[in-house]
């Protein structure tokens, strides 16, 4: 794994630290306190980054996992309804990249739960291209994955292993690489193909109550999505659009009568939208989606 | 003199880098492999994901709370290594998050120190069914960990020996 920035990281905090060595202590004259001060709040940054995880801090789950919440409950595999492959190269601006990262992480995951060996192989090239172009290239880089793929193309359970190494190596390059803010951003584009692919399948099916209601349950992701890439770390990334979005889909949810009688009901287990609710919601999940695969 | 002195302060400088910078690569090593031997410990559940907490222990208490979400129909384990953690902590999980008032403590556990902790949802739900007498299960939990106060710590420039860390992994059934 690239440990450049860590390395970075870690001088900035010992620099920091022989700085704040040098400061004196606290009782000494104003001068001497004014430039342990300066010097204080650049070390807080530095701890905070590294070793001093948020207050609150929430955990996603893979798009392996929501992918087979939602073969379990019975989604069909539909032909066509993933995003074309064809298309990465047309990511040009890194938000579309890292957000197509994450769409076709959960296509890929999509197609290995539904045996679509060779699908999901095209979508383990573009998923490698991507990261390439978005610096994760060390999470590929030995091409052992590909190889790996290769090998156990028809053993369903070898390639979703293989998946979730996929997962735990991204993990890992972004806690070493101090760029766990940008997980959202990867999330972002997961969640709305996850959901995107259960809608497709909702409407194209008779009797998928239980899609259904797993669309509704993915719901209780979004706030903590949206969280993540207000992020300050983002700030460099055009995320209005998508913040806006993911936004007005999360308060439309919220004001659907059968959300409210669900939360106001103590006894309720699962929540079922009605036929009008899930349109509006799939209506709002088809054009965000539309918009992050948009070339 | 003033040369001597100069060169004295540099590799002095020097010295206390290369110490600072490798404390830390070691504490993130270890804690990689950590990580490994929670992980190892999930099985037969499939792993998911993990959440490494750092922090530093002060002068005063400290909780850090992680919300982790539970789908219908399946099942979790969760492993907590405190191999990191150079004193003990308390870590406690809820339904809700810490501001609720009315959030149920489902499990509390101290002696993490030094130790691979093993929890499963189904535990979880069984607490929340008898406590709340219904046949509700949990959509989400909320992780608090418990960072004992300790005097004479260094709050704001930390040794190696204030440094902690819990690592989560977490594994669903398929």
């Amino acid at each position: 794994m690239n440990k450049i920035n860590l390395t970075r990281n870690l001088a900035a905090f010992a620099i920091s630290t022989l700085l704040f060595s040098c400061g004196g202590d606290s009782d000494s004259s104003s001068q001497e306190i004014n430039l342990v001060d300066t010097t204080e709040s650049s070390i807080d940054g530095n701890l905070e980054d590294l070793f001093d995880s948020p207050e609150f801090d929430y955990q996603l789950p893979s798009p392996l996992q929501v992918a087979s919440i939602f073969k379990n409950s019975g989604l069909a595999y539909n032909a066509g309804a993933t995003s074309d492959p064809g298309n990465e190269d047309s990511y040009t601006d890194e938000l579309k990249q890292m957000l197509n990262f994450g769409v076709y992480s959960a296509d890929m995951a999509y197609c290995v739960l539904n045996d679509q060996s060779n699908e999901a192989r095209k979508y383990l090239e573009v998923i490698t291209d991507l990261a390439e172009r978005i610096g994760m290239e060390a999470v590929f880089e030995n091409k052992d994955l590909m190889d790996r793929f290769d090998k156990n193309i028809g053993d369903k359970d070898s390639i979703e292993i293989l998946m979730l190494d996929i997962h735990e190596r991204t993990e890992i390059y972004m806690d070493e690489n101090d760029m766990q803010h940008q997980q959202a951003v990867h999330f972002a584009g997961a969640w709305t193909e996850g959901m995107y692919l259960g809608v497709y399948d909702f409407e194209h099916s008779t009797d998928k109550d239980d899609v259904g209601a797993k669309i509704a349950e993915q719901m209780s992701i979004l706030q903590n999505i949206i969280k993540g890439l207000k992020d300050p770390k983002n700030e460099g990334m055009d995320l209005a659009w998508i913040v806006n979005d993911m936004t007005k889909i999360q308060e439309t949810f919220d004001s659907f009568q059968s959300v409210i009688d669900y939360f106001n009901d103590p006894t309720a287990d699962e929540l079922y939208l009605t036929k009008k609710e899930y349109d509006t919601l799939g209506a709002l999940v088809k054009d965000l989606r539309n918009k992050i695969i948009m070339p | 003199m003033k040369k001597i002195l100069a060169l004295l302060a540099f590799f002095g400088f020097a010295a206390l880098f290369a110490q600072t910078a490798s404390n830390l690569t070691e504490f993130k090593e270890n804690i990689a492999s950590q990580k490994a031997e929670a992980k190892a410990q999930l099985k037969p559940y499939r792993f998911d994901g993990s959440k490494i907490t750092y922090f530093n222990f002060k002068t005063y208490k400290q909780i850090k709370e992680v919300e982790i979400y539970l789908f219908n129909n399946t099942d979790y384990r969760f492993s907590f290594n405190g191999k990191s953690l150079p004193n003990d902590i308390t870590i406690e999980i809820y339904d809700k998050e810490k501001t609720a008032a009315d959030r149920i403590l489902l499990k509390k556990f101290d002696g993490i120190q030094g130790k691979n902790i093993l929890v499963e949802s189904a535990e979880l739900n069984d607490t929340y069914q008898s406590k709340t007498s219904s046949d509700l299960r949990l959509k989400r939990v909320f992780v608090d960990y418990v960072i004992t106060a300790v005097p004479g710590a260094n709050n704001q420039m930390p040794t190696m020996k204030e440094r902690g860390a819990v690592v989560l992994v977490m594994g669903y059934k398929n």
